[in-house]
C-alpha cells in the first residue's frame, strides 16, 4: 500500500510539473507583448518629459521617483532597456541629451538598488550600463564606485558585466581598483576574459597600462598573465619591462613565455642572445622555453638566428621543429638556403620543412587566388 | 510446490518494489533538476547572465568518417559556418570503401602534403593527408587504415594543433552557437577537462545556416519516439549526474576535451565499441588517481542536432552497439564500483548504470517473464497488474513529456498544436512498447558480441535537410 502512496505521490508531483511547463509557456508567449505594453508605457512617460525640456523645463521630480520605483523590478529595466536604446538613437536631440543627463540619480539609485538583488539581476544590471555606455551621457563617479563593489558578488556573469561597465566608464583606477578586488576575492576569473576586456576599455590605454604596471606585483599571477598578454597586443613600448621578465629566472614560467612572446611581436635587440640560448637549451624539461622562442625569433634577423634555427631543427621535440621550420620559412629562406635539412639524413627535420614549405606554397596560390 | 513458487513471488515482488522506487526516484530527480536547470538557465540568458561570444579558446574540431559520402560535404560546410573565429577542422577517414575522401577533396579543393604527424596516442598509420586553406579555417583530411571510430579519433588528436579538441559524428550538424556555448564552461572554470553538450535527433528539423528554422516532430514514429527518449534519458540525467561532478557519459556524437588531460589519460580506447563512455570513466580515474582538479560539465544550451534511426533494424543495431559499448566500457573500469576512492561517481553515477542501464534489460525481461509465470500459475490479481502497469505507463509519460516541453520552451523552439499531441500520444507507445523491445534488443547484445567489436555499425544515411 505504501508503494502506491508513493506512485501516486509521485504522479501528483509530476502532473504538477506539467500544469507548470502549460502555465509557463503561457508566461513565454505573453513575455514580449507585456514587454512592449511596458515599453510603451513608459516611452510616453519619457515623451511628455521630453516636450518639457524642450519648453524649458527640468524633468519632473514625480517621474524620477517613477523611474526609481518601477526600474527596480527587472522586467520593467528590460523594457526601460529597449527604451534607452531608441532614445540613444535620437541622442543628436538636445532633449534627449538633456533628459539623460537628468535621470543620473535614478541610474545610480538603480546601481545601489541592484546591489543588494540576487546575482542574476545584479549582472543585468551591469549589462545595461555597459550596453548604453552610460558614462558618455551622464558624468558619475559614484556609480563607479558602485561597479567596483559588483566585483565583490559571486556571480563570475556579474563580475563580468560589471568590468564590461567600467571599461566603457574609461577611468584606469576604477579597472585596477576592480582587478584587484577581483583578484582579492580568489574567485576564477579565465585570462582570456580579462586580455580580451582590457583591449575593449574606452579610456587612455597607456595610463591604463602605466597603472597596470605599478600594481603588477600585486596581481594573482593569472591576471599578471592577462596584463602581460594585453600590453603585448596594445604596445611595443615595454620591451625593457618585459625582458626583465623574460630573462628572471625567479619568475613563473608562463610569465616568462608570455615575455619571449612579447619579443617574438617586437624586435628588441638585447633579447636576442637569450632566445638563441633558449633555443639551443637541449634540456627536454625546458623544450617550452625552447619551442616559443623558436617562434619569437622569426622576426630577428642574421646568421646566428638562422643557424640556431636550423640547429633547432634537429631537436627531440616536435614543436620545437615545426616553429623553427616556420621560423625560417618567415625569415625568407629558399630551397637552396635550407638544402642542409632538405637533402640531409635527419628525416624528422626533412619532412618538417618540406611541409612548411608546401604550407607557405598552398597560402601563396590562396592570396594569389583572392588577388 | 505452490508455497515455494509464493514465496519466489514474494521476494521477486520485494525486488522489483525497490527497483522501481530506485528508477522512479532518480527518474523523477532527474527530470526535475533538469527541467529547473533549463528554466533557469533560459532566465539567466535573458538577463544576459552569459559570456559574450568574444572570447575565443582554440579548437580543432574532429570529425571521424568512415562510408560517409552522402552526408560528409554537408557536414564540413555547416562547421565552416559556426559563429567562431579559432578553430580547425579535421576529417578522418577510417579506410572508407566508398568516395568519402574524393569527396571531401572536390568539395574543398583540397591537396596532398607531407605533414608530419606526432603520434602522442596510437592509432593506425595514416596513409595521405590532404590541406586547404581556402575558408575561414583550415580544413584537413587524414586518410588512414581501418581501425575503428576511437583509433580514427585518435588519430584526429594527432593531427590537431590547438589545445581543445571537439569530437563529433560525420552525420550530425553543430548549431551555429554551439561551439561557443561548448567552450563556455572551459572559461568559467579552469579545472574542466571535459564538455558534453545536448545531442538532439534533427529528423523533421529544417536548418538554415546552422539555425533551425523550422521545428516539426518526425513523420516516422519511430524518430518520434526516439526524440521524446532523448529528452528523458539523456538530457535530464545529464543535467542531474552534472551536479556533482558525475557525468560517465559524454556523447560520441559532440564533446568537448582538453587535449593534453586526454592525452596522458592514454586517449581512446580502441578495443571498445563504447569509447565515449570509457573516456570519461578513464579521465574521472586518471584526474582522481593524479590528484589533478577537474570538472566534467555538460552544456545544455550547446546543441548538435544528429540523425536517428528511422526504421526499427537500424534502431535496433544502434542500441546493440550502444550496449555492447557499455558493458565493455564498465567491465573494463569495474574497479570503481562501490570504490569510496571514487566518490559520487561510483556510489551514484556508476551503480545507476550498472543497474539501470547495463543489467535493465535482464531485469526487466525477467520481470515479464515473472508476470506469465504467475499468470500462468494463475497468482496474480490481474486488475492490480494493470494498475500498477498503467501507473507506470502513466508515470513515465509525464515524465517524459515534462523534460520534452522543458526542452523545447527553453530553446526556444515552436511546436504545432497537432505535433503536441502526437508527442503525447507517442510517449505512452514509447514508454509502455519500443521500451520493452529495446529492453530485448539490448539483453541479447552481448550474445556473441566480440565478433563486431571493431564495426562502425552502419545505419542508412540521409542528407540532412540543410540549406
Amino acid at each position: 500500500m505504501r508503494t502506491e502512496v508513493l506512485l501516486y505521490a509521485y504522479g501528483m508531483i509530476c502532473a504538477s510539473m506539467i500544469i507548470f511547463n502549460i502555465i509557463y509557456s503561457m508566461i513565454v508567449n505573453g513575455r514580449e507583448p507585456r514587454l512592449e505594453r511596458r515599453y510603451k508605457r513608459i516611452m510616453k512617460r519619457i515623451e511628455q518629459q521630453l516636450d518639457g525640456i524642450r519648453d524649458g523645463e527640468r524633468v519632473e521630480e514625480k517621474h524620477l521617483r517613477y523611474l526609481e520605483r518601477k526600474l527596480s523590478h527587472v522586467s520593467t529595466l528590460l523594457a526601460f532597456d529597449r527604451v534607452m536604446t531608441d532614445l540613444i538613437r535620437t541622442e543628436s536631440d538636445a532633449a534627449v541629451r538633456g533628459y539623460l543627463q537628468q535621470i543620473q540619480p535614478v541610474i545610480l539609485h538603480l546601481a545601489l538598488v541592484y546591489r543588494k538583488r540576487e546575482s542574476v539581476q545584479a549582472a543585468y544590471f551591469a549589462y545595461f550600463l555597459a550596453k548604453h555606455k552610460l558614462k558618455k551621457r551622464m558624468q558619475m563617479d559614484g556609480l563607479q564606485q558602485v561597479m567596483v563593489e559588483y566585483m565583490r558578488m559571486d556571480s563570475l556573469y556579474c563580475r563580468v558585466n560589471a568590468l564590461d561597465a567600467l571599461y566603457t566608464f574609461g577611468s584606469p583606477e576604477n579597472i585596477v581598483e576592480a582587478i584587484l578586488l577581483q583578484d582579492k576575492k580568489g574567485a576564477f576569473f579565465h585570462e582570456k576574459i580579462l586580455t580580451e576586456g582590457l583591449m575593449t576599455f574606452e579610456g587612455d590605454h597607456d595610463q591604463l597600462i602605466l597603472l597596470l604596471w605599478e600594481q603588477f606585483e600585486k596581481f594573482s599571477l593569472r591576471t599578471q598573465l592577462a596584463v602581460l598578454n594585453y600590453i603585448r597586443f596594445r604596445t611595443g613600448n615595454d620591451k625593457k619591462r618585459m625582458f626583465g621578465i623574460m630573462t628572471d629566472e625567479k619568475r613563473n614560467k608562463e610569465l616568462r613565455f608570455a615575455a619571449i612572446r612579447y619579443m617574438g611581436r617586437y624586435v628588441y635587440a638585447p633579447a636576442k642572445e637569450p632566445l638563441i640560448a633558449f633555443v639551443l637549451d637541449k634540456d627536454p624539461l625546458r623544450w617550452e622555453y625552447a619551442a616559443i622562442s623558436a617562434t619569437a625569433l622569426g622576426r630577428y634577423q642574421g646568421k646566428e638566428v638562422t643557424d640556431a634555427l636550423m640547429e633547432a631543427m634537429h631537436s627531440f621535440n616536435w614543436y620545437v621543429r615545426y616553429n623553427a621550420a616556420s621560423s625560417l620559412q618567415e625569415q625568407g629562406l629558399n630551397y637552396t638556403d635550407l638544402i642542409d635539412i632538405v637533402g640531409g639524413r635527419d628525416r624528422y627535420a626533412r619532412e618538417m620543412l618540406m611541409y612548411l614549405m608546401d604550407s607557405k606554397r598552398f597560402e601563396r596560390g590562396r592570396e594569389a587566388a583572392e588577388g | 510446490m505452490r508455497d515455494i513458487i509464493q514465496i519466489f513471488f514474494i521476494f521477486v515482488g520485494v525486488f522489483f518494489v525497490l527497483y522501481l522506487i530506485g528508477y522512479s526516484t532518480f527518474l523523477f530527480l532527474s527530470v526535475t533538476i533538469g527541467s529547473s536547470e533549463l528554466y533557469g538557465l533560459k532566465r539567466m540568458n535573458l538577463l544576459k547572465n552569459e559570456l559574450s561570444n568574444r572570447y575565443y579558446i582554440p579548437v580543432s574540431v574532429i570529425v571521424p568518417a568512415h562510408n560517409e559520402e552522402v552526408t560528409i560535404e554537408s557536414t564540413v560546410r555547416s562547421l565552416l559556418d559556426l559563429d567562431y573565429r579559432l578553430y580547425e577542422i579535421i576529417v578522418v577517414d577510417d579506410g572508407s570503401t566508398d568516395q568519402t575522401a574524393e569527396v571531401m577533396q572536390d568539395a574543398f579543393h583540397m591537396k596532398q602534403i607531407g605533414r608530419p604527424i606526432q603520434k602522442r596516442v596510437r592509432c593506425q598509420p595514416e596513409e595521405a593527408v590532404y590541406e586547404t586553406r581556402e575558408y575561414k579555417v583550415p580544413i584537413t583530411l587524414v586518410c588512414k587504415k581501418n581501425g575503428g571510430k576511437a583509433d580514427s579519433l585518435n588519430m584526429g588528436i594527432n593531427v590537431s594543433k590547438y589545445p581543445y579538441f571537439l569530437c563529433m559524428d560525420a552525420d550530425s550538424v553543430l548549431q551555429k552557437d554551439s561551439l561557443e556555448k561548448i567552450v563556455r564552461p572551459v572559461l568559467e572554470d579552469d579545472n574542466v577537462v571535459a564538455v558534453g553538450g545536448a545531442v538532439r535527433p534533427c529528423n523533421g528539423a529544417e536548418i538554415k545556416n546552422g539555425r533551425v528554422v523550422r521545428y516539426r516532430m518526425p513523420n516516422r514514429l519511430l524518430a518520434c519516439m526516439q526524440v521524446l527518449e532523448y529528452d528523458r534519458s539523456f538530457l535530464a540525467a545529464r543535467i542531474m549526474l552534472d551536479k556533482f561532478n558525475g557525468s560517465i557519459i559524454i556523447s560520441g556524437a559532440f564533446g568537448l576535451f582538453k587535449k593534453s588531460v586526454v592525452v596522458d589519460a592514454g586517449g581512446y580506447d580502441t578495443t571498445t565499441m563504447g569509447e565515449d563512455m570509457e573516456l570519461v570513466v578513464k579521465l574521472h580515474i586518471y584526474c582522481r588517481e593524479s590528484a589533478v582538479p577537474y570538472r566534467i560539465r555538460y552544456a545544455t544550451d550547446a546543441i548538435c542536432w544528429t540523425q536517428v534511426p528511422e526504421n526499427l533494424r537500424d534502431l535496433c543495431r544502434q542500441r546493440r552497439r550502444w550496449h555492447i559499448g557499455l558493458f565493455q566500457s564498465m567491465m573494463s573500469h569495474r574497479r570503481i564500483l562501490i570504490n569510496p576512492k571514487y566518490g559520487l561517481v561510483s556510489f551514484v553515477s556508476y551503480l545507476y548504470f550498472l543497474i539501470y542501464e547495463l543489467l535493465s534489460p535482464y531485469i526487466e525481461v525477467f520481470g515479464v517473464l515473472t508476470v506469465l509465470l504467475a499468470f500462468w500459475v494463475d497468482f496474480i490479481n490481474v486488475p492490480f497488474m494493470i494498475l500498477f502497469f498503467g501507473i507506470y505507463v502513466a508515470f513515465s509519460s509525464i515524465l517524459s513529456l515534462a523534460a520534452f516541453f522543458a526542452r523545447i520552451h527553453t530553446i526556444d523552439l515552436k511546436l504545432s498544436v497537432p505535433d503536441m499531441l502526437k508527442a503525447v500520444g507517442l510517449c505512452v507507445i514509447e514508454v509502455s512498447c519500443l521500451r520493452f523491445i529495446l529492453a530485448w534488443v539490448r539483453m541479447v547484445s552481448l550474445l556473441g558480441y566480440r565478433r563486431v567489436k571493431h564495426n562502425w555499425g552502419t545505419i542508412e544515411r540521409k542528407k540532412i535537410n540543410i540549406n
